[in-house]
């Protein structure tokens, strides 16, 4: 046909075409009544408790109407209801005082996640097929309860384990409460990196088995050993505010910040003076340091009293300490070792902190009590006293009782593994997953996965299918944070008291159910002393006995009855005590230490840190560090978190390996190249990145990717350090000393087979480099 | 009372810790691109945090900087938009208005900060992502340039409010989405015809400079510069 | 050929723009939040080109600024009787002094009159069967914004000016459903900004 006719004729063809597409709505749901009365366009700001770390930062959460599509009675509908838009600190928080971390804001994506479990399900298919049918909530509390019989009726309660992370507040107390009148073990309260080293240096050294508070906004000299206290350590937000204060907050003033450690973090990079010290030899370097004070006097006599008296020799000046030895074990500088003892104590008021690598070594208790007794040596405040304090117990409930459930580290792990495998009459029947990832985040060495697949029945409560819970046989979906009541105590980052208290901010979105409420639910089902135990029908029942006694104490609500605190509480979301009247002395024992006990102590000699793997073989110190973006992994399928670009590297959606570019010429490797790291234990394979921040003998990796089984923002994307650890353990706590494995590298290949995204570069070896932005 | 808006950028305060970056992200409707458009270089973070490096080892040296849109008086980006969808408003931002623009991209082009970000492809939540989007701002579509805003949604709220109760606006009324969540208050954020906001008397300290201030943008944001150990003066 | 083959297309455009005028679906989904949830995150896959407009026709209807002016509703509401039985605006449109939005009342509002109120009347009973089944009435949307104008309107502000309903919407008092009577195009709006001097800054609107 002619070229004008064909014209023609397709164009006409192509309006009909087009026209055909219109005329037809959109498959339209019903809208069902709303649950709230909410005005459109005006926001509510409700309290809450961000529960990403162990900080326990308080929120203020911006609520409007929106349109979210939910199920009811069976049927897929719209329906106005409050969402939650946007997450703030809350000023009322002695602890975060209105601000709020860049992890703290993703928790938005916690909520509304696209992978979370929407509803029970029970498996079908073998466990880790992804195979699942859905269950009513009825039936699957009905099959959950008949397990939980037979073993009453089997007499062996004891092989009911919970394996969970360490919680604060009122679930931690109903867990315990749960386990205790069921005749089931204590929970093993598991995360990788616990501070149980600290705790107990700190029980030891001061007392106080709980993590410190450091009031930096009145320093003048701050030298850490390692800790991350920007960024990721202890109760970052609320240090961070101090280090705002200590350099810029008062006139004439501006203290100075010293960081010791291996490899540059992120809290390390605003120091400014950074020492590279041997990994392991930080309480070395420490008592070095203290030789110096107390040989030249320059600190009272007896200043360290107690903390001192803990090491070996303190009382004869650690006469093996002296700086020229020091240098020999650490690596660092005789000269800088004794200038830094004279400006420390010169400084009106400096302070020693230690946190992060230092104690995830076997020798990691000693490396803190040396610490400790340099920060009591130093620390001496100007007008208000040390630096160093601790938050005054509120005593809620059992006196004494610490804050934060004592972590069971890799010996509650083990222990649970061990019993599992080894087939024995007490062997775990039945198992309660919540809020861990094990198989994840626990060295292969534990063998957890081979001791879960020995488990007959598996529960998980969590939100998400991860690797540990991808084993589970019935998940009954907890509510996200966010619309769940939430409670925690305060265990660092303020002197005052300070309990969180938080209503939902919002209604399920999903057929979920808060994990409190089901056990509470199971308790009334199996009867008998259990429900006697725990007669409460929902969790904020449980919550208002459990705090409603905290207004005799005063503080920041003021009521006149029961009922006016327990509205404020709510309504405010935290209740802090009146400053400066708390006694710290309220102390808080570490799981089954006492004060006699400590005071019995036998000095303790300088002990050398031991590694996994022979330094001819492998080697490299390996450093995998918690992430700023990820935590310990669990944060990693939230997208904020994947695209925020790592500080240091600019790197987003990756692993990566940072090696000292002296280290990497003399292997050949160039930047953006896949090496293989290597332990005894295994190998991960990861894009380099050549950094001056790190030592020549030691590299690093940060936790959170190398997940394969945990939505589609985390699956399948980079490599998990955590699988190649040795088990290796700090000699007396048993905690798992993640810094003492070493490895190899090997240059597998050039950039174009390694996938490292680069915020500042894109990604490196890419096909399409060339093109320009 | 007229507002010329401004922020100050504490060097010495700034500890790298991003909460900026992921508070912009929450307030603004930024989407996330995901892995293979962030390595072309598309990702877009209104606010990020540039390092640089200096030294080796055992002596090596950072400084941070948070770099946003230096809202300047005499923006580059302005001139070359054909649509006037860049364009300076009455209280000092440089605006952008989405439905003008027709993703010429000449306002990246000119932009010596880099802190434009196009809109390649249509922005898309895995639902139900979308649900947590916030009202007050547009969710931009494919062709449209973006960036910061100094968060105006926040700005014409307060000035809503301020009218509604019959008062003046004052300092600390309503600040953006990154100081607010800054922990260490490195960014301020203010009123520089308030001569009582903390901005104005942060933006005549001795310490501070303007990012790339000799190219005559005239950036309406200061950075403070980061002290030494000797220096006992604050800002 | 000539006159006639340019006839022929004149019509045949003249016949698709009119089916697209009366054809045209009311726009109501935000053509940015495409994703389904259902599979794979589009975020690992390469980038795929979409455009701005789901359809040609939304295209077409956005940039000739085409409304419905007067759509069909589930229930044949009439402005005009409760507002002469004394009802104001703001008594069902709650919250338009205060913020943005001037909500459309939800059925268990209408229910808390017309559960006594001329409830034999039929449409009043379709109402109630809305209630009883706990489903909103789906109200088809009159007044809106294209998506692509990226404009914010906020009532509150002008409420508390002394701007009347009817000045955008028209005079109620003859309307049964709404109509859009009031051409509102932003020559609408800033004719009235420039009378009462009020800001026309790009960005009071348009962010």
């Amino acid at each position: 046909m002619e070229r004008r006719n064909f014209i023609k004729i397709s164009a006409l063809t192509g309006m009909l075409a087009t026209l055909d597409a219109c005329g037809r709505p959109d498959q339209e749901l019903i809208r069902f009544v709303p649950e709230e009365d909410l005005i459109p366009g005006i926001a509510t700001w409700k309290p809450s408790v961000c529960t990403l770390c162990s900080a326990g930062c308080g929120l203020l959460v911006r609520v409007m109407e929106g349109d979210a599509e939910v199920v009811r009675h069976g049927q897929r509908g719209l329906m106005q209801m409050g969402l939650a838009k946007k997450l703030e600190g809350n000023p009322r928080s002695p602890i975060n005082q209105g601000k709020l971390c860049a992890r703290g804001h993703a928790g938005l994506q916690v909520l509304y996640n696209p992978d979370r479990i929407t509803h029970p399900i029970r498996r079908t298919g073998a466990r880790g097929s992804g195979e699942y049918q859905a269950i009513g909530w009825d039936d699957a509390l009905k099959e959950l309860s008949t397990h939980l019989t037979a073993l009453q009726s089997a007499k062996a309660t004891n092989s009911l384990s919970f394996l969970t992370r360490p919680l604060s507040g009122q679930r931690r107390e109903l867990i315990e409460r749960f386990l205790k009148v069921f005749g089931a073990p204590p929970a093993v309260w598991y995360e990788p990196f616990d501070e149980a080293v600290l705790r107990q240096a700190n029980f030891l050294s001061f007392g106080h088995g709980a993590l410190p508070t450091f009031d930096l906004g009145r320093a003048d000299y701050v030298l850490s050993f390692g800790a991350d206290f920007l960024g990721t350590w202890n109760s970052p937000v609320a240090q961070s505010v101090g280090y705002g204060e200590m350099r810029q907050g008062r006139s004439g003033r501006r203290a100075k910040f010293v960081q010791v450690e291996a490899r540059m973090s992120q809290t390390g990079a605003n120091c400014d003076e950074w020492i590279a010290c041997r990994p392991g030899t930080e309480g070395l370097l420490a008592l070095g340091i203290a030789h110096v004070i107390l040989s030249n006097k320059l600190a009272p006599q007896g200043a360290a009293f107690r903390a001192g008296s803990l090491i070996a020799g303190w009382s004869a000046g650690l006469p093996e300490s002296t700086p020229e030895a020091v240098e020999n074990q650490t690596g660092v500088n005789a000269a800088v070792i004794t200038r830094i003892a004279h400006e420390i104590t010169k400084s009106g008021s400096g302070t020693a902190i230690i946190g992060g690598a230092p104690l995830a070594h076997t020798n990691g208790l000693f490396n803190a009590l040396a610490v400790n007794a340099l920060e009591a040596l130093v620390d001496r405040g100007r007008d208000q006293g040390p630096i160093l304090g601790f938050t005054p117990d509120p005593a809620i409930g059992d006196a004494g009782q610490p804050a934060v459930s004592a972590p069971t580290g890799l010996a509650g792990l083990n222990s649970l593994a061990q019993s599992a495998l080894g087939g024995q009459p007490n062997a775990p029947q039945v198992l309660f997953l919540y809020e861990a990832n094990p198989i994840f985040s626990a060295p292969p060495g534990t063998k957890i996965r081979e001791a879960l697949a020995r488990i007959p029945y598996i529960v998980s409560f969590g939100n998400f299918i991860d690797e540990t819970s991808a084993q589970a046989d019935l998940i009954l979906p907890d509510h996200a944070p966010l619309e769940s009541w939430l409670d925690s105590i305060g265990e660092s980052g303020s002197l005052q008291s300070v309990v969180n208290l938080a209503p939902p901010a919002v209604a399920p979105l999903h057929d979920t159910r808060a994990m409190p409420d089901v056990l509470l639910g199971l308790a009334s089902q199996l009867g008998g002393d259990v429900a006697k135990a725990l007669p409460w029908t929902t969790f904020d029942a449980l919550l208002r006995a459990a705090y409603v006694p905290l207004r005799a104490r005063g503080g920041s609500i003021d009521p006149k009855t029961d009922d006016d605190f327990w509205t404020a509480l709510q309504a405010q979301g935290i209740w802090s005590s009146t400053p400066g009247t708390a006694s710290a002395a309220g102390s808080r024992s570490a799981a089954g230490a006492s004060s006699p006990a400590a005071a019995r102590r036998a000095p303790t000699a300088p002990a050398a840190p031991e590694f996994a793997g022979n330094a001819d073989d492998f080697p490299f110190h390996f450093l995998p560090y918690v992430s700023q973006s990820f935590g310990d992994g669990s944060l990693a399928n939230l997208p904020w978190l994947q695209e925020l670009p790592d500080v240091l590297t600019t790197a987003m959606w990756s692993s990566w390996v940072e090696i000292n570019p002296s280290t990497g010429a003399r292997l050949g490797i160039q930047p953006g190249d896949l090496v293989e790291i290597g332990s005894q234990q295994g190998r991960v394979r990861a894009a380099a990145v050549l950094s001056p921040g790190i030592a020549p003998d030691v590299v690093a990796m940060p936790v959170g990717q190398g997940h394969d089984n945990f939505g589609r923002f985390a699956s399948g994307r980079g490599a998990n350090p955590l699988s190649i650890l040795a088990t290796l353990a700090e000699r007396e706590t048993g905690s798992l000393a993640w810094a003492a494995t070493r490895v190899k590298i090997v240059r597998i290949g050039a950039p174009e087979q390694a996938t490292l995204t680069l915020f500042s570069e894109g990604r490196s070896g890419f096909p399409h480099e060339e093109e320009s932005r | 009372m007229s507002h010329k808006w401004a922020m100050v950028v504490d060097l010495d305060r700034c500890t790298g810790c991003e909460a900026c970056v992921v508070a912009c992200h929450a307030e603004n409707n930024i989407p996330t691109v995901g892995e293979d458009q962030a390595a072309r270089g598309r990702a877009m973070h209104w606010i990020r945090v540039e390092r640089s490096w200096e030294g080796d080892f055992p002596n090596p040296q950072i400084r941070f900087q948070p770099v946003l849109c230096q809202q300047c008086d005499d923006a580059p980006c302005e001139p070359v938009c054909p649509t006037y969808a860049s364009y300076h408003t009455s209280e000092g931002l440089n605006g952008q208005v989405y439905n003008r623009c027709i993703g010429t991209r000449f306002c990246a082009n000119a932009c010596p900060y880099n802190v434009r970000f196009f809109n390649f492809y249509n922005p898309t939540w895995d639902l139900p992502l979308n649900l947590q989007l916030n009202p007050d701002v547009s969710v931009r579509s494919v062709g449209i340039m973006e960036k910061c805003t100094f968060c105006v949604q926040r700005i014409k709220s307060a000035e809503i409010q301020a009218e509604a109760e019959h008062r003046e606006m004052k300092d600390g009324d309503f600040t953006t989405a990154c100081a607010q969540s800054c922990a260490s208050k490195a960014l301020v954020f203010g009123d520089l015809d308030d001569p009582d906001s903390e901005v104005s008397r942060l933006q005549s300290s001795n310490r501070a400079t303007k990012l790339l201030g000799e190219l005559g943008t005239k950036p309406n944001v200061s950075y403070l510069e980061r002290g030494t150990w000797q220096d006992a003066t604050s800002g | 050929m000539g006159w006639r083959k340019w006839f022929l297309v004149g019509l045949a455009l003249g016949l698709c723009v009119w089916a697209l005028v009366k054809v045209a679906p009311p726009s109501r989904a935000n053509p940015s939040v495409q994703a389904d949830s259902r599979g794979p995150s589009q975020y690992l896959s390469s980038g795929v080109f979409t455009t701005a407009h789901s359809s040609a026709t939304s295209a077409v209807t956005d940039f000739l600024d085409v409304h419905p002016e007067h759509p069909a509703q589930p229930i044949a509401y009439t402005h005009k009787v409760h507002l002469a039985n004394g009802l104001k605006c703001e008594d069902c449109h709650v919250g338009v002094d205060q913020g943005p939005d001037a909500r459309i009342p939800g059925v268990a509002f209408c229910m808390t009159c017309h559960q006594a109120i001329d409830t034999d009347n039929p449409e009043i009973r379709k109402i109630a069967a809305y209630a009883a089944r706990g489903e909103e009435i789906p109200w088809v949307r009159v007044y809106n914004y294209s998506p692509s104008a990226h404009v914010k309107f906020n009532h509150a502000p002008h409420i508390r000016a002394g701007v009347q309903c009817a000045s955008c919407h028209g005079d109620m008092t003859t309307q049964t459903t709404a109509e859009r009577k009031v051409n509102l195009n932003m020559g609408y709006c800033v004719q009235c900004h420039r009378e009462k001097q009020v800001s026309v800054d790009c960005e009071l609107c348009h962010n």
